[in-house]
């Protein structure tokens, strides 16, 4: 399976910010909590993967609740896609 | 009047291998009943109430959504242990993903576990029952998802809610010949609410007037009931959670 580079999520993710106004500061240790990142824009940065890696990336909610930064994102979208 | 039906005296526990079917089993032992528990793995803690209960409990290591091997179970129970005349549809498999985040095999499977493969068995157990004349009891465990949401628990809420519904039409259709009830607990700690993170657990917690989680001994008692009172509660869900959902 193809891959979506870190970086290129990293954009995919500002998208989802920008189009509810807000910004994705350029450090990854940003907590998801002060940015106001929650868990429906988890949802939709990953189907915005998904269309761009043509494949679902299915995956348990546990996983989800241990990402607390801009980089626990980056990072589970990356073991998603090498799952 | 009609007779009332009488205590069940063999019944079947799916899903009787651990959680709350292996308190079920063990409750229903204890009271004297013959009991009849399959799992896919028959766990030591089921193997040693065979040993301690050789005569009462017949266990087996079965899948539910194979249903020529239920089917053979069923039998062996009936010429083991006598006619099935209890049946406690307990076995099923949670689900912790967002519906969206959920693939549409793992949906099926959620189905086919929680909901078909329970009518399947329901259908089967009273088809026997029937045929040699016999009333019972059926006690499906629901959850209380079937009556509020939670999120993550999308298609498992949809079969409790279905088991629920179907509680309902099978004490019409019985004609107070099976009676049909259902339980419906809150969230309690087993394999299966393992997923629940601490937080989750102290806000289920905090917003329990009793103020503490519904517990397997909370459920049992109430099973027992239903499978062995003369009370004439019939085509109910009893919601067991401490009126957290209240
Ligand atoms: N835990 C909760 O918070 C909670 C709350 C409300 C309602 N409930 C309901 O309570 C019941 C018991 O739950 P629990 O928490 O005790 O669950 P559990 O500890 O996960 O036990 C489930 C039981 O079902 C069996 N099972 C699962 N899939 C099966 C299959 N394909 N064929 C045969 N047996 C199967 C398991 O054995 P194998 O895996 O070896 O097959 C095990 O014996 C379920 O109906 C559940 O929906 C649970």
């Amino acid at each position: 399976m193809s891959s979506v580079a870190r970086d290129r999520v990293r954009e995919l993710m500002g998208e989802v910010m920008t189009a509810q106004g807000r910004s994705l500061p350029a450090d990854d240790g940003a907590e998801l909590r002060t940015i106001g990142f929650r868990s429906l824009d988890f949802s939709e940065l990953a189907l915005r993967v998904e269309d761009e890696l043509g494949d679902e990336l299915n995956f348990d909610a546990p996983g989800l609740r241990r990402i607390a930064t801009v980089g626990d994102v980056l990072d589970f979208i990356e073991q998603l896609q090498t799952a | 009047m009609s007779e009332s039906v009488p205590p069940a005296s063999v019944v079947l526990v799916s899903g009787g291998s651990r959680g709350l079917g292996l308190a079920i089993v063990t409750d229903l032992l204890a009271a004297g009943i013959k009991v009849a528990a399959f799992a896919r793995t028959v766990t030591p803690e089921l193997t040693a109430l065979a040993s301690k209960y050789p005569d009462h409990l017949y266990a087996g290591s079965v899948d539910i959504n194979d249903s020529p091997a239920v089917q053979a179970f069923v039998k062996t129970v009936e010429s083991t242990l006598g006619p099935v005349d209890g049946l406690v549809n307990n076995a099923a498999i949670g689900q912790d993903s967002l519906h969206v985040h959920t693939s549409p095999e793992r949906l099926e499977d959620i189905i086919q576990t929680n909901l078909t493969a329970p009518l399947v068995l329901t259908r089967f157990v009273l088809r026997r029952m029937l045929a040699k004349g016999l009333k019972g009891r059926i006690v499906n465990v629901t959850s209380i998802c079937a009556q509020r949401g939670y999120p993550g628990l999308v298609a498992y809420s949809a079969t409790k809610g279905g088991m629920d519904a179907a509680t309902r039409s099978l004490a019409r259709e019985l004609g107070g010949r099976v009676l049909a009830n259902a339980v419906a607990p809150g969230f309690f700690a087993s394999d299966m609410s393992a997923v629940l993170g601490q937080t989750q657990l102290d806000q289920i917690v905090r917003r329990t007037p009793t103020g503490h989680l519904t517990e397997p001994e909370d459920v049992v008692p109430v099973v027992r009931m239903l499978l062995l009172d003369n009370t004439n509660i019939n085509g109910q869900v009893l919601v067991i959670d401490g009126a957290a959902s209240i």
